[in-house]
């Protein structure tokens, strides 16, 4: 399998004196896979996620995704390789309130200089697959967290991304809700899309990925497997995959 | 909680905004400095000539009395009259010519004549009116002795007379000889010169009568109108035609306030509009601070924080950077002021001009009141919340608002940080609204500035007539010639020449004939000629005015000068005159009525036909053609010069410098043109628009710092989802491109309108109405670029605080969530 990320002794401190965030890491993932980042809180998952998505520059180290140099881009090119290769989940959704649903999701195409009309067809694709057209109008704040957090699962996936990355996706969101999503992200890697979802939930990560990285004190304590094995395969009963990737 | 824990979060407090605090110092700054200034001007307008007329009892009417009708008994009877409350004299006067011999090497001797001088019999400079400052000398003693009068305004005399030269009075049997032993200044110019009263019939022709002199103060002089009311008092109480003339010390105040006064009304305007947006804009900075500290006064109160303490602690953060805003504009204000005030200080020597203390007083005060008020009502808000009430508040994110501005704007096919950026501000009204008014005001600052700047342009170009009169020959005058049109020679008085022995080396004259012909036939050789015309420059005296009215007399036509009229029309016909505004105002004419004047004792009669925009002889001036004087008889007018507008594409300085060598040393050929004052006051008026739309550019920084902080972790998500730089920087401008946009289409209208209302103010302060045609000054291509100001200052205001979103790194906002 090619790789698609590849994290080199990458060290990030937020004070030059302080202990790093996250020290020394070393992760490989491939195309495809689907990993869970689990630890405790303050154990440094949203900065390597920060720092795969170009967020957040490395102390030291080297950052690949996709064959790019993340932490040499500059600010413009990182940012559109952003919204080219990456879609970003977040904990509390970030929908941004004043723009209507449809708006949200089409937010990143339209950045991206996609024409309005393709891409509010992509857009209409994805609410529609992901069983939320009939909200396409709505205001985000009018909306349930799990119809939040799928519209934020939308925006992210419209530019077709290679690479999507989850923080705590299910963590706002009660337990059914979050089953939902944790299915539905699910599904989506099983039609191929890579995932690397941050959480802190064991049950989470066993059920809805192939492989889990744990980190503590900002390093790797455990990574469980080679991450071969896709996510859709240890799930009993899982949907047919969306068709929502091409 | 301990006194000392409110400083330290005082100390926090504006450690975390700096952006505010700088924008608080500097706006409180920048409006404190130019209300400073606006004030200072607005009290030392008249500064110095109201110190000196306090100081000297000026007097409010020097009044000429015809002898032959009233007696010294009647004349001293006037002090009884009940508005009269000081009065001196009688004083014998008269009014003669005076020559100032110099020496000329070879050539025998020459005289400087002077314009025709009134000069005061007076035994002492001091009496309870008109109190005269010996500036240098002493004053007459005796015969053959005279003091001239220094006042800046009185230009009669010309500048450098030294003690110990000597003056001879022609016209009159056996030309006595005086010496200058004193220079003294008289406020209210009652007279060019004094000597001792027994001297006046020395100086007077024998057939001619000595006038008298009054000097009066009266009870009630604040306006012309109380000065006609007192002066026609006096007049009924002696026999008819007794009076002859009276001065209003008005009309010498507005002379001296000329210089100064004009520039006041503008200043005002923009210190008024400097203070409109200072309060706008510290409002938006502190209810915004406030409202984004929220989450902050939670935790304070949590800790223990008493609301007083709450309240105390935010209002010093805004109250010391305001209080150093303010004494730093205390001293910008009084360093420019005294730039300005230097220039108008005069030659009273009644003390210098500076910035009054109240004014360094008031104006701070003012201006922190202000402040205080805009703080203390969020502060106390913020005082009275909850902790939790205050951190829920500050944490809460902020709802989104302006939804159809989104789903319009959505529609419009623009780019999509466009869109975002310019529906923005509908979240936030009441914000946009202030930012809004300020851009306006700044906007407007700059339409103004720009109307006035061209509006003096051209009040320059037409007093000047220098788009057609570009070139000047001045004739030489024969010896013993002198007045306004002596002057073809550059003859000095206070200096040798250059000559080997210190003298002047003076060739032979031309007669006055035999120069006319010369310059008319060089004049006419010139290839670059358009247009020429003679020009005769006399002194005429009129009924009522104790001072000479200057007379420019044209022969041939010379419309094609090209003065702005203000009202009625070029003079067409032999007895029809046009007249300055301050002739009219001076002397109760309107268009239409007859004036009447005298020179070298003949009388003659004109028609007022246009009102003329001209400032010769500070307004006391005629122009007609030499015609009107020839039919009156008056043939001893003589072209003391030549006027001359080149052809178009031809250089005037080559013509000027051709017609020289053709003409010869004897006479006199410039180039015409010069701004006088213009560049100070451009440059002062550059100044304040600068600082205006300073202060609106700071109005929006801080607006869109502020938006910047609010909405960091939206920006975070942008950037997230792929927003460059360049796109943020786009989205942040067009926060307030939309908003300065619209402000700068309002901002043309106001700033027209307050153009067109101040500068006919102007004007008015300077004795003279405004012809329509330094009024219209904005063009289409003008008005199109100006509508555009607001958004400049918009986007210059922005582009800071949008550089600083478009670098921020979004990975810290999004792990703060």
């Amino acid at each position: 399998m090619d790789t698609l990320i590849q994290l080199s002794d990458v060290t990030k401190r937020y004070d030059n004196d302080a202990r790093p965030a996250v020290g020394g890491i070393q992760l490989t993932v491939a195309a495809g896979e689907a990993i869970a980042v689990m630890g405790p809180s303050g154990s440094g998952k949203s900065t390597l996620l920060n720092l795969i998505a170009g967020l957040d520059r490395p102390s030291s180290g080297a950052v690949t995704v996709a064959g790019e140099r993340v932490d040499r881009l500059s600010e413009t090119a990182v940012a559109r390789f952003r919204r080219a290769k990456i879609g970003i989940i977040f904990q509390f959704f970030n929908l941004l309130d004043d723009l209507t649903v449809v708006d949200n999701v089409m937010l990143p195409a339209r950045l991206a200089g996609m024409a309005r009309r393709r891409a509010r067809a992509r857009a209409a694709e994805l609410l529609e697959a992901l069983r939320i057209e009939s909200q396409r109008d709505t205001y985000p704040a009018r909306l349930s967290g799990g119809e939040r957090q799928r519209v934020a699962i939308a925006r992210a996936l419209v530019n077709r991304p290679e690479l999507l990355l989850a923080d705590e996706p299910t963590g706002a969101l009660d337990s059914a809700t979050g089953e939902q999503i944790g299915r539905l992200l699910l599904e989506l890697n099983r039609s191929g899309q890579s995932l690397v979802l941050v959480t802190h939930n064991p049950d989470l990560a066993a059920r809805y990925t192939g492989r889990s990285v744990e980190l503590v004190d900002g390093q790797v304590a455990r990574d469980s497997g080679d991450g071969r094995a896709r996510s859709t395969d240890l799930v009993a009963g899982a949907e047919p995959g969306l068709q929502v990737l091409p | 909680m301990r006194p000392g824990s409110v400083g330290r979060a005082v100390r926090g407090g504006i450690a975390r905004r700096r952006v505010q605090v700088i924008v608080i110092s500097l706006v409180l700054m920048v409006s404190t400095a130019a209300s400073v200034l606006a004030l200072a001007l607005v009290v030392d307008s008249n500064g110095p000539f109201d110190k000196a007329f306090a100081a000297q009892h000026g007097a409010d009417v020097t009044a000429a009395f015809n002898s032959v009708k009233t007696t010294d008994t009647q004349l001293s009877g006037t002090r009884k009259i009940a508005q009269v409350t000081a009065a001196a004299g009688p004083f014998p006067q008269v009014t003669t010519t005076l020559q100032i011999p110099i020496e000329v090497q070879g050539s025998g001797a020459a005289d400087l004549t002077l314009p025709q001088l009134t000069i005061v019999g007076r035994a002492s400079p001091g009496g309870p009116v008109d109190d005269v400052t010996l500036q240098e000398g002493h004053w007459p003693t005796g015969p053959g002795q005279i003091a001239l009068n220094s006042n800046p305004q009185n230009d009669n005399l010309p500048p450098n007379l030294m003690l110990g030269q000597h003056v001879v009075a022609t016209g009159i049997p056996g030309k006595p000889r005086l010496t200058i032993v004193g220079i003294a200044n008289s406020v209210t110019n009652t007279a060019d010169g004094w000597v001792v009263p027994a001297e006046i019939s020395r100086l007077t022709a024998s057939a001619s009568p000595v006038g008298e002199q009054m000097l009066y103060r009266f009870a009630s002089a604040g306006s012309a109108a109380a000065i006609r009311a007192d002066v026609a008092d006096v007049a009924r109480a002696l026999p008819a035609g007794a009076l002859t003339a009276a001065d209003s010390y008005l009309s010498t105040k507005a002379a001296e306030a000329v210089g100064i006064a004009p520039l006041t009304p503008f200043v005002i305007a923009f210190g008024i509009i400097g203070l409109v947006m200072s309060v706008m804009i510290v409002i938006n900075v502190i209810t915004g601070a406030v409202v984004a500290g929220y989450h902050r006064v939670g935790v304070l109160k949590s800790i223990g924080f008493t609301p007083g303490q709450v309240m105390a602690a935010y209002t010093a953060q805004v109250m010391i950077p305001a209080v150093a805003g303010c004494l730093g504009g205390l001293v910008v204000g009084n360093l420019l002021s005294g730039v300005l005030l230097e220039r108008t200080a005069n030659l009273y020597q009644v003390g210098g001009l500076g910035v009054p203390g109240w004014v360094n007083l008031a104006v701070p005060v003012a201006m922190l009141a202000v402040v205080g008020i805009a703080v203390l009502i969020p502060a106390a808000r913020a005082g009275r919340m909850s902790a939790a009430q205050a951190i829920t508040a500050g944490r809460a994110p902020r709802q989104g608002g302006g939804y159809a501005a989104h789903r319009i704007l959505g529609r419009l096919g623009l780019p999509q940080p466009v869109t975002i950026g310019l529906a923005a501000p509908f979240a936030r009204p009441a914000r946009t609204f202030v930012t809004l008014v300020a851009v306006l005001l700044g906007a407007a600052a700059v339409t103004f500035a720009v109307g006035l700047g061209a509006s003096l342009q051209r009040v320059v170009t037409g007093l000047n007539l220098s788009k057609t009169d570009q070139v000047q020959v001045s004739l030489p005058m024969p010896q013993g010639s002198g007045g306004p049109g002596g002057s073809g020679l550059p003859i000095r008085t206070d200096r040798p020449g250059p000559g080997p022995s210190g003298h002047f080396k003076l060739p032979k004259l031309p007669s006055a004939e035999a120069a006319q012909h010369a310059a008319i036939a060089a004049i006419t050789r010139q290839p670059g000629t358009l247009h020429f015309v003679a020009e005769a420059d006399e002194e005429v005296s009129m009924a009522g005015l104790s001072h000479q009215v200057q007379v420019t007399a044209y022969q041939g036509s010379a419309d094609w000068l090209g003065y702005d009229m203000i009202s009625g029309h070029w003079y067409n016909g032999s007895g029809q005159v046009d007249v300055p505004t301050y002739f009219l105002t001076a002397t109760g004419k309107t268009v239409g009525d007859s004036v009447t004047f005298t020179y070298e004792g003949k009388q003659l009669t004109a028609r007022i036909v246009g009102e003329v925009f001209d400032n010769v002889n500070n307004g006391m001036s005629m122009i007609t053609g030499t015609q009107t004087l020839a039919d009156g008889g008056l043939t001893e007018a003589q072209p003391n010069q030549y006027d001359i507008q080149v052809r178009p594409g031809a250089s005037a300085a080559a013509y000027a410098q051709a017609l020289q060598q053709d003409l010869g040393p004897l006479y006199g050929v410039n180039q015409t043109g010069g701004s006088g004052g213009l560049p100070l006051i451009l440059s002062l008026l550059a100044l304040l628009t600068l600082l205006l739309a300073t202060i609106a550019g700071l109005g929006v920084l801080n607006t869109v710092a502020l938006q910047t902080r609010e909405r960091v972790h939206d920006l975070a998500v942008f950037k997230a989802l792929g927003m460059t730089p360049r796109q943020t920087i786009a989205m942040v401008v067009c926060w307030v491109a939309g908003t300065g946009l619209i402000a700068g289409l309002v901002a043309v209208p106001v700033g027209i309108a307050l153009q067109h209302l101040l500068v006919p103010v102007m004007g008015a302060s300077a004795g003279t109405a405004i012809p329509a045609v330094i009024l219209s000054v904005y063009g289409p291509a003008d008005v199109a670029v100006l509508a555009l100001a607001g958004a400049v200052i918009a986007v210059v205001g922005a582009l800071a605080p949008a550089g600083w979103a478009a670098a921020a790194r979004p990975g810290v906002a999004l792990r703060t969530e």
